[in-house]
């Protein structure tokens, strides 16, 4: 009887034992096809037109627009424009015009193909100020804005063919299932995307869910993606999440419902820029996140942020109120559902007493001045600042599309009109379960989910 | 005010004045009886609220020790031992545990009364605590009052401290429940009670500052400024004071507050706040209104009944009063007989039985006397008729007996004596047929026959028929003089039978001056009636003259038949009037007529000018 091979026995099944191994681990990195991704956020959008301009601007939405839409061109983190429904571009007329050209073979999710006409078409909706017209294949544009590329590749003017009944209708990666404004969207994935099917099936999000709700929906597995609060991403972080965040791209600040009236009015806003604790408010109120600030432009953005002292002067704050004799009792507004503008609006005002000046936080709409959250919706510096004049309804900026020292200057020229006290520059931050693979947050703060898909520990 | 009325009066004002009284008497005792209840009342409701208040301060002495003594506070403190870098990440720590304790005010501030994490105040962290001393030195001690500031307002606090050390960096623990609606509606409070809070912020009074559970905002019909005085007293002495506080014109809207001062912790103890508890007095209100009201409808229905019952007692007393009072009318008009009628055998029925004996008694006097003057009247007639008889009688008795004596002694001259004694005869006879006439005369005394005249005229009359007779030769001269009121309105009378009486007092006055004088004659108005006087400076009358003057044929002169001066006041009455004299011896006589102004009496029948007397009745 021939004896049993013990060591070529033992020897077989160690080499197996690693095949499965790396067999298993090849399963964990590789994409796969199919799952629901199951997404909850804060925002409660009532409208996934992106050239809808009666919604705010928010990362939500921009996260929204491009799972369903898709822009000519594309930024890229680098700050790069990257061809997108549009492969060229050239500006004509001595840089009065530019000619962009449409990608050939793109189709609608309802199956028609991209036109430049179309094209055309959207992007005059998005902006009714431009003169864009169809020719041939390519789309032209008459505009001085050094900016175009930048600002087409804004969410707000991805390209949209709208039906008979005003429904938009995109060119992106999923397309909508089932769609209730503010509460929930099912997308589906769009199986002849010109960049190809998304790797996950469909997407479920659900809106209008508090950071805690979501955080909790991400621990009982619920949820797959989930937004994170700034106060709360130390500790998320501590809980060993996958936690990814953008740049800070999102200024905190007071802005005033009115223009400066008076000389003592200036003083005052001085004096309580000056008085504000900038310093304490990121290290206890926001656990460290964000960045404190003095500009509207976060300091990558810009380069120059950190020439803004965003330190409290109390001294100079005292000194500014000294010279004013009557000191009205100003009314800051804030958002009664935000229970972290609340703590920061009476922070606020508790610095401000300091100083002598008189705030009275209120919930209410009706405000002398607001806290508000302004997303930088660009990252291109320009356009992130020609936004927050607009959001602070403030003065158009000057000389887009100039220098830095121009861009400073236009900075300088909006903070010397007061409107705008900054206080904060925040990233976006999400969170996801260990099994979403392969996704990231574009430099805009939106998702990146077309070319994400679920592991295998997703049941 | 007749007597029956005074009866009725003092009867309505006796039986008022008793149910006032009574009714008096029983709202104070009921006042009584409600400020006592009112009293236990509040004083069960503050011992409550006393008794509330250590109950929560023990408890939150013990959430407060557990909070200290968590593994939370403990590794904190640890982590912190004595410095601030890390104080960021417990930020929220005191919000967390207060929720997990249920405790309104909770705050964690290390060694230097700096503020790790507030629960009631988030944002002011890093900021020190104001009262940290006060604290700090509290810590260990039961629970206290403490005014505790906030975003946005101030609030009262019951308050405790305790303290984790680890190592030689303690970290206090300052907790509490807040004194709010919810606490004072916790309290069982009796109907009609109310308790409210007043926090003590300021020097002011302010509205904002009073707590009251049972409403959720200001009530426009209770405005909380009508408390101020109340609390103003409350915080200036710093002791319990009580007051009544109308919300409206209402009086059942009331409140009687009574307020306690609540001080706070330390050496001070600050006044912190007021407990206002409020009694209503509707219910005392609504009762006092019952009583009143059934007062006003037992003194009102009793006053009716009174002034009826009295109406009727008083007629039944007064009606006998009146029959008496009615019956002596009578009987000084002259109605002797008159009458009450007696029922009953009371007081006033016996002064009704004498008041008819006494004019039955009278009445028999007055026959009595009538008859005995009319004795008196006849023997002075028998006297004056047989003194004016027997003046004629003799002359005829002697003219006869002559006569005789002249038939048988002197035949010859007989004729002659015949001749002188039938003058003689002839003579007497008419002087006796003119006495005999004169008595026929006032026996026939005519009726006034009334017809306008004027009394002036009719004297001036009387002065010209006897005008000769003034001056007549042989005789001394008499004045006359004429003082008459030519505003004297004309009067019904009549002018002959006046005239005649005028006359008569006239000749009088001349017979009472027959050594000269002076006759005045004098008319004017008074009191409604026309006065005519004739008055003579002649002997005069002495009183009893005065008295008896008008009794007929009584005279006080030689040859006059008394019947004069009865003829003169038989016309003055039967004219309505009356005639008076006076008179003193030596100095004059003045008659006295007076007549009433009856012009009217020219439309009237003699029915009506003549009077009648009552019969009365006495009642017993």
């Amino acid at each position: 009887m021939k004896r049993f091979g013990w060591r070529w026995f033992v020897v077989n099944s160690m080499v197996v034992s690693v095949l499965v191994a790396t067999s298993a681990a090849n399963g964990e990195t590789r994409p796969q096809y199919g799952g629901v991704l199951h997404v909850a956020m804060h925002a409660s959008p009532t409208s996934l037109d992106p050239a809808d301009r009666a919604q705010p601007e928010s990362f939500a939405r921009h996260s929204l627009t491009m799972l369903m839409f898709d822009t000519l061109v594309t930024v890229d983190e680098n700050g790069h424009v990257q061809p997108s429904l549009a492969t060229s571009w050239q500006a004509l007329a001595g840089g009065q015009r530019g000619q962009l050209r449409i990608r050939r073979g793109v189709k609608f999710n309802d199956g028609t193909p991209l036109t430049p006409e179309i094209a055309a078409s959207s992007l005059r909706a998005a902006n009714p100020s431009w003169n864009v017209a169809a020719d041939a294949d390519s789309v032209v544009i008459d505009i001085s804005d050094q900016n175009l590329l930048e600002q087409l590749a804004l969410p707000r003017n991805a390209i949209a063919k709208r039906t008979a009944d005003n429904r938009p209708i995109g060119t992106g990666p999923f397309h909508i299932v089932d769609w209730q404004p503010g509460k929930k969207l099912a997308l589906a994935a769009e199986d002849n995307c010109w960049r190809g099917r998304p790797f996950l099936d469909a997407v479920e999000i659900e809106m209008g869910r508090g950071f805690r709700e979501q955080m909790t929906a991400l621990q009982l597995g619920k949820a797959d993606l989930v937004e994170v609060a700034p106060e709360q991403t130390h500790r998320v972080s501590l809980d060993g999440r996958r936690l990814v965040s953008s740049n800070p791209i999102e200024l905190w600040a007071l802005v005033f419902t009115r223009a400066v009236a008076s000389a003592d009015e200036k003083l005052l806003r001085d004096a309580l820029a000056s008085s504000v604790e900038r310093g304490s408010m990121r290290s206890v109120l926001l656990q460290g996140a964000g960045q404190p600030t003095a500009s509207l432009l976060p300091n990558w953005m810009s380069g120059y942020g950190f020439v803004f002292p965003a330190d409290a002067d109390l001294t100079r704050a005292r000194h500014a109120r000294e010279q004013v004799r009557t000191i009205p009792t100003w009314t800051v507004g804030y958002d009664g559902t935000d229970l972290l503008a609340r703590v920061l609006v009476e922070r606020i005002a508790l610095n401000a007493k300091d100083a002598g000046l008189w705030l009275q936080p209120t919930s209410t709409t009706k405000a002398d001045l607001r806290l508000v959250r302004i997303p930088l919706v660009s990252s291109d510096p320009w356009i992130a600042l020609a936004g927050v004049a607009t959001l602070a309804e403030i003065s158009a900026v000057k000389n887009p599309g100039g220098s830095v020292e121009d861009l400073y200057a236009s900075e300088n020229a909006l903070l010397a009109m007061q409107r705008v006290i900054p206080l904060l520059h925040l990233p976006v931050s999400y969170a996801s379960s260990p099994t979403l693979k392969n996704w990231g947050v574009r430099p805009d703060g939106s998702w990146a989910l077309a070319d994400a898909w679920l592991g295998i520990d997703k049941p | 005010m007749t007597f029956r009325r005074k009866l009725l009066a003092v009867f309505a004002l006796t039986v008022f004045l008793s149910v006032g009284a009574v009714a008096w008497l029983v709202l104070a005792l009921t006042r009584n009886a409600f400020e006592k209840t009112e009293d236990q009342r509040t004083a069960a409701l503050v011992a409550q609220f006393q008794r509330e208040f250590d109950r929560r301060g023990e408890e939150v002495a013990k959430r407060v020790a557990a909070i200290a003594a968590s593994d939370s506070v403990s590794r904190m403190a640890t982590a912190l031992n004595g410095t601030t870098t890390e104080s960021a990440e417990y930020f929220e720590l005191a919000k967390s545990m207060a929720e997990t304790y249920q405790l309104e005010f909770l705050e964690f501030l290390d060694e230097h009364g700096t503020i790790i994490s507030s629960a009631q105040w988030p944002a002011k962290f890093g900021y020190p605590e104001a009262a940290f001393e006060g604290l700090s030195a509290a810590s260990d001690q039961s629970a206290f009052l403490e005014r505790e500031e906030l975003q946005d307002s101030t609030g009262l606090g019951l308050l405790a401290v305790r303290e984790t050390r680890i190592s030689e960096h303690p970290v206090y623990v300052i907790g509490g429940r807040r004194l709010d609606k919810n606490f004072l509606s916790a309290l069982d409070l009796p109907a009609d009670m109310r308790v409210l809070l007043y926090q003590n912020r300021s020097d002011h009074f302010s509205s904002d500052a009073l707590l009251d559970p049972s409403g959720n905002g200001p009530d426009p019909a209770r405005p909380a400024n009508k408390l101020a005085p109340l609390i103003d007293e409350v915080r200036q002495h710093n002791q319990e004071m009580t007051a009544s506080v109308s919300w409206s014109s209402d009086q059942g809207d009331d409140e009687l507050f009574h307020a306690i001062p609540l001080r706070g912790a330390g050496k001070d103890r600050p006044l912190l706040g007021i407990l206002l508890v409020g009694n209503s007095r509707r219910s005392y209100v609504e009762l006092k209104r019952r009583i009143t009201g059934s007062a006003l409808l037992v003194g009102g229905g009793g006053t009716i009944l009174a002034i009826l019952l009295s109406s009727w007692a008083a007629a039944r007393v007064t009606r006998p009063v009146e029959q008496l009072a009615r019956a002596a009318e009578d009987v000084a008009a002259g109605h002797w007989d008159a009458r009450v009628e007696v029922s009953g055998s009371d007081e006033v029925a016996q002064l009704g039985i004498s008041f008819n004996r006494m004019t039955a008694e009278l009445l028999a006097q007055r026959e009595r006397l009538v008859q005995t003057e009319r004795v008196a009247a006849w023997r002075e007639l028998a006297r004056r008729l047989a003194h004016e008889l027997k003046n004629p009688l003799f002359p005829l008795q002697l003219t006869v007996e002559n006569l005789i004596r002249a038939r048988t002694q002197i035949p010859d001259q007989f004729d002659e004596v015949f001749r002188e004694s039938s003058s003689t005869l002839l003579a007497e006879l008419s002087n006796l047929k003119t006495i005999i006439s004169r008595f026929s005369e006032f026996s026939k005394m005519p009726h006034p026959q009334l017809q306008t005249v004027q009394v002036n005229e009719i004297l001036r009359g009387v002065v010209k028929l006897v005008d000769a007779q003034l001056h007549a030769p042989g005789r001394e001269p008499i004045a006359c003089r004429l003082e008459l009121d030519e505003r004297l309105p004309e009067i019904a009378a009549d002018p002959d039978l006046l005239h005649r009486a005028l006359s008569n007092l006239v000749l009088n006055a001349m017979d009472a001056m027959p050594n000269a004088g002076a006759l005045t004659l004098r008319t004017r108005r008074e009191d409604g009636k026309i006065v005519i006087e004739v008055a003579d400076t002649g002997s005069g009358l002495t009183p009893e003259e005065c008295a008896r003057i008008f009794t007929p044929y009584y005279t006080s002169k030689q040859h006059g038949t008394g019947l004069g001066l009865a003829i003169v006041q038989s016309v003055v009455t039967d004219h309505g009037g009356r005639i008076s004299v006076r008179s003193e011896p030596g100095r004059g006589t003045t008659f006295v007529i007076e007549l009433p102004d009856n012009r009217g009496a020219m439309q009237k029948g003699p029915a009506e000018q003549s009077t009648g007397g009552n019969v009365g009745q006495i009642h017993g």
